[in-house]
């Protein structure tokens, strides 16, 4: 009577034992997730266990699917996967390191603490610049311990402004990034990287040397790796010198002020044997009266100071990311009649609102920081003062907290006036380089697509007359400018220019 | 043959039981001559109920069906493959419990009855005042027994079936009105020149003068018989045959039976939810899911901000570190609470709240014969009952576990503000920064599906064999255990495949 009934029994009880299989598959299956396999073998797998995450530069990129002993035994074969958006990172010559609590030395210190209260993890970092990205299933060896031969992550990004420079030595002496960079004693910057040279004849040691020191630094500087030296005799007593060196080596410099030129970025110099033996004068007196030494950015040879703008801003979307802006130029430095420091550039250069457009009308840009990068290396913020309502993409900036020796243009060097403007008068347009030099000039007409050149001063006749501005404001927004246009300095009002002008 | 309403043809019939078998009835060759009105006696638990039921179709699925052997054909249809679906509305019946749906009025009974039957709805009028009851209260369930019964004629009345059956019609009411039930019965006979009339009763008297004959069982010869319209019981008839009894039967097999009609009916629940998910009843179907959003919510909102207000309050008083700490611990608490605590516990609320209801009413609509009633008329039970509320519950879950995050997020902020005086400001972003879209499609998607589940383990436990009331508390019990187990594996698989 039930025959069907019966049949249909079956049939279900068939698809529930089937089902239950593929759901056990299933789960089993759950971290065959899309992903770049990779073998790490380690000698020592240091209680890393199937689940435990593989970071790259502290970010999640990946997990470990499983820790086992290779064949021979004699290593630990860890098994990740990285995720498939962040596997383009891990390169051939990436390091592969387990991040457990470790003592490093009394130089060192404790890292990898986070792992007290959480399982270890597999980090990696891979030097720049990057091979290619290892193809799945590689098998790479791990290291024993974190590498100190990439950059490390925990320095600071050099700052616009700051030196960046090479020393060489015949040894390293135990240098390691981040290690110090001292002058009379202050630390002054950092060890960024240490390579051996190509042929192996020398150590050559990346430094950076922060922005408001970078004036210290001349070519007539004498540097050192810091060791502790004894001198002295038995009856007379010793003095250690660079007994600081002990803990941790250093890099230390001497320079007298006002002796040579400041070094340009990219700066090379070969150390000293050892540390030289100067007398440091004493403090000068008129520093004693002052109460402030006088650095002084110097000025250029023909006085009209072009200083590097730096703009970025951040446009806040609503259905989508917002979009970072991030520009660079040039821009004229004077002091105007109330002696503030005023910088005049392209517009479109440092207003966003002026060249981002989107389909909904004014686009809502934040964050806006403007930065001016003096000749002399110095970073100070600017604000926008004033823009050409005329829409001639001109604009003003004056400079927060300006020093008070700061060198502008000189008065006689600037042409507001109508009636000097020669349109057609032969010139160049000048313009700075990252670090704030002055590059060479360069004619007018050969701007063209340089979106650097924004901002540059056109100068005629030993005059500044105009600056660089763009022929269409929204090409800029596009990060593809054609720049040919000059816009006359007499645009400028009257409350903006020097004084006597 | 033709003339023949019911025939029986070496027919025979036992039953099953765990472990024994027992034959009621052996190598019966009888006819049923159509257009008679035959009274059906025989010693209780001689077989006439299971004959009864054999007839209208309403065998239990669930349960070893009686082994039949030979042949029995109703109305020139064999039922040795099971009941044809041609018969439904030729053969109607009256069963004990008259299986009145006791939810719709006296009128809404019959009116459903000849809409099953392709019959106009208008007609229910003049069917009810041929069983007397133009006056009727609108209350089903407040109709007096005497009243239930003519009901549940008028009701089997409303397809004019070819053939009647009714089981004890004249049980429990007193002799003037079992005489008065009987001359209906026969009055509704005569409508019909085509229809045949069998009545099971152990209340000869009350139908005396009514008959066209008696068709007897006779206990100790395993057999039927028809006799004429004066016949008197004999001791004999109801006397056990000698050796009688049940004989020992595999109870592994039996068992087999059992589990196999288990999972078929299992398959069958499922099979039916995606078969009859088109709401077919709609408004049967829209009242349902307005309940099952509306009742539910308030109570799972209460739920899910006691244990929102409860996890922020002691997880920033617990750790009074202000500022980015404090964030964080709202960012986590947030994610964990809304996307994961809050939809259980408002999926464990919503069952506790919906399911036994849903079960029990089920239950005791099976236990009350409405079920079969549904059945006979031809009317899916499915389209009445597990349409609405698989619609019901799988929108009445999302809704009230949205409700409860609701309610969770303001206790949160309730609960942050007294624990360390977060302003609302300073909660909301926290609170709500680590969710996306996609938690919220997961969300919602976990408690439809489990809503879905739990309304077919609701239907599939409710409408299983309900001897007793016991039997409907046992299902209660088991659906509220089974739904609560549906939203902790949905909950878990899916939760665990979206964020491990």
């Amino acid at each position: 009577m039930h025959g069907l009934r019966y049949l249909l029994g079956l049939m279900t009880l068939l698809g529930a034992v089937l089902g239950a299989l593929w759901l056990q598959r299933t789960l089993r299956n759950l971290d065959d997730r899309p992903g770049v396999p990779l073998q790490v073998e380690f000698r020592e797998a240091r209680g890393l266990r199937p689940g435990a995450v593989v970071r790259h530069r502290g970010v999640d990129v990946g997990a470990v699917r499983s820790v086992a002993l290779s064949p021979d035994g004699d290593k630990a074969v860890v098994q990740v996967l990285l995720d498939p958006a962040a596997a383009a990172n891990a390169c051939v010559g990436s390091a592969f390191w387990i991040v457990t609590p470790r003592f490093g030395g009394l130089t060192d210190g404790l890292s990898g603490l986070d792992t007290l209260v959480r399982d270890a993890y597999v980090a990696f970092a891979t030097p720049s610049p990057r091979g290619t990205p290892l193809p799945p299933g590689s098998l790479v060896a791990g290291r024993e311990r974190p590498p100190v031969d990439v950059d490390d992550e925990s320095l600071e990004p050099p700052a616009h402004g700051d030196l960046l420079m090479t020393l060489l030595a015949p040894e390293n002496h135990g240098l390691r990034p981040g290690s110090r960079v001292v002058h009379r004693g202050v630390d002054v910057g950092d060890v960024r990287r240490i390579a051996l040279a190509t042929d192996g004849s020398h150590v050559e040691v990346a430094l950076r040397i922060a922005r408001e020191h970078r004036a210290t630094v001349t070519d007539k500087a004498l540097f050192w790796i810091a060791r502790p030296q004894l001198s002295g005799a038995l009856l007379s007593g010793f003095t250690v010198q660079d007994a600081a060196s002990l803990l941790s080596p250093f890099v230390g410099y001497h320079a007298e002020p006002g002796q040579g030129s400041l070094a340009p970025d990219g700066f090379r110099v070969a150390a000293a044997p050892s540390r030289p033996d100067v007398e440091l004068p004493p403090v000068p007196a008129a520093a004693v009266k002052a109460g402030k030494p006088t650095p002084a950015a110097p000025a250029p040879a023909d006085g009209i100071v072009v200083v590097r703008v730096v703009y970025s801003a951040v446009e806040r979307d609503t259905f989508t990311p917002d979009d970072e802006i991030q520009r660079a130029g040039n821009g004229l430095l004077y002091v105007d009649r109330s002696g503030r420091a005023v910088v005049i550039t392209a517009r479109s250069l440092v207003d966003a609102s002026y060249t981002e457009s989107d389909g909904y009308g004014a686009p809502e840009i934040a964050d806006e920081q403007i930065k001016v990068v003096l000749p002399g290396g110095a970073v100070l913020r600017a604000g926008r003062v004033w823009v050409d309502a005329d829409d001639s993409d001109l604009a003003a900036l004056v400079l927060d907290s300006a020093p008070p020796d700061l060198v502008g243009t000189a008065a006689d060097r600037l042409a507001f006036a109508v009636d000097l403007v020669a349109p057609q008068a032969p010139g160049v347009v000048r313009l700075v380089g990252p670090d704030g030099a002055p590059l060479a000039p360069i004619p007018l007409g050969s701007t063209t697509a340089q979106p650097e050149a924004l901002g540059g001063v056109f100068v005629g006749d030993g005059k500044a007359r105009g600056v660089v501005v763009a022929d269409d404001r929204t090409a800029v927004g596009d990060g593809a400018a054609s720049l040919a246009s000059v816009v006359w300095l007499h645009r400028v009002p009257a409350e903006l220019r020097p004084q006597g002008l | 043959m033709t003339d023949a309403a019911i025939t029986f043809a070496g027919f025979g019939l036992a039953h099953r039981r765990a472990g024994r078998e027992e034959t009621l009835l052996h190598g019966v060759d009888l006819a049923l001559p159509t257009h008679g009105f035959y009274a059906f006696v025989g010693a209780s638990g001689g077989g006439k109920s299971s004959v009864l039921r054999l007839l209208a179709g309403l065998v239990e699925p669930r349960e070893p069906a009686p082994r039949v052997t030979g042949d029995l054909v109703v109305l020139g249809q064999s039922l040795a493959n099971g009941f044809p679906a041609a018969l439904r509305g030729d053969v109607a019946a009256i069963l004990q419990d008259e299986g009145l749906l006791d939810e719709r009025s006296p009128r809404a009974n019959v009116e459903l009855a000849l809409r099953q039957a392709d019959r106009s709805p208008l007609l229910a009028a003049g069917l009810l005042a041929v069983v007397g009851l133009d006056h009727a209260p609108d209350e089903t369930a407040r109709l007096s027994g005497g009243m239930r019964k003519r009901l549940a004629v008028a009701r089997a009345l409303a397809s004019s079936p070819r053939l009647l059956l009714c089981d004890e019609p004249t049980a429990g009411l007193d002799p003037a009105g079992a005489r008065t039930i009987a001359a209906l019965l026969r009055q509704a006979h005569d409508q019909d020149r085509q229809r045949t009339t069998l009545v099971v009763t152990h209340d000869l008297p009350a139908f005396a003068g009514t008959l066209d004959g008696v068709l007897v069982l006779d206990r100790g010869r395993r057999t039927l018989r028809l006799e004429g319209p004066g016949y008197e019981p004999t001791a004999a008839d109801t006397a056990a045959a000698p050796g009688d009894g049940p004989v020992a039967a595999s109870e592994a097999l039996h068992g087999v039976r059992t589990l196999l009609l288990q999972a078929a009916a299992f398959g069958e629940s499922l099979l039916e939810a995606v078969r009859r998910l088109p709401p077919f009843e709609l408004a049967e179907t829209a009242r349902a899911t307005w309940r099952a959003c509306v009742e539910p919510a308030p109570f799972v909102a209460l739920g899910g901000g006691v244990l929102g207000g409860l996890a922020t309050f002691f997880a920033l008083q617990n750790n009074p570190l202000h500022g980015g700490m404090e964030s964080a611990l709202l960012t986590g608490t947030g994610k964990v609470a809304l996307a994961v605590l809050v939809p259980l516990l408002a999926g464990f609320f919503f069952c506790a709240r919906v399911v036994a209801g849903a079960t029990a009413r089920l239950g005791a609509m099976k236990r009350t014969n409405q079920i079969a009633a549904l059945q006979m008329m031809g009317a899916r039970p499915a389209d009445l009952l597990l349409t609405p509320m698989v619609w019901a519950m799988a929108i009445g879950m999302p809704v009230a576990t949205f409700a409860a995050c609701v309610a969770a997020s303001f206790a949160a902020m309730a609960a942050a503000a007294a624990a360390s005086g977060t302003t609302a400001g300073g909660f909301v972003h926290p609170w709500l920064a680590a969710l996306t879209g996609r938690d919220a499609v997961v969300v919602v998607g976990k408690a439809a599906l489990s809503g879905l589940l739990v309304a077919v383990a609701s239907w599939h436990l409710g409408i299983g064999p309900k001897r007793s009331s016991a039997d409907v508390g046992e299902a209660v019990d088991r659906a509220i255990v089974a739904a609560m187990a549906i939203v902790l594996a949905v909950h878990a698989i899916v939760t665990f495949a979206e964020y491990a």
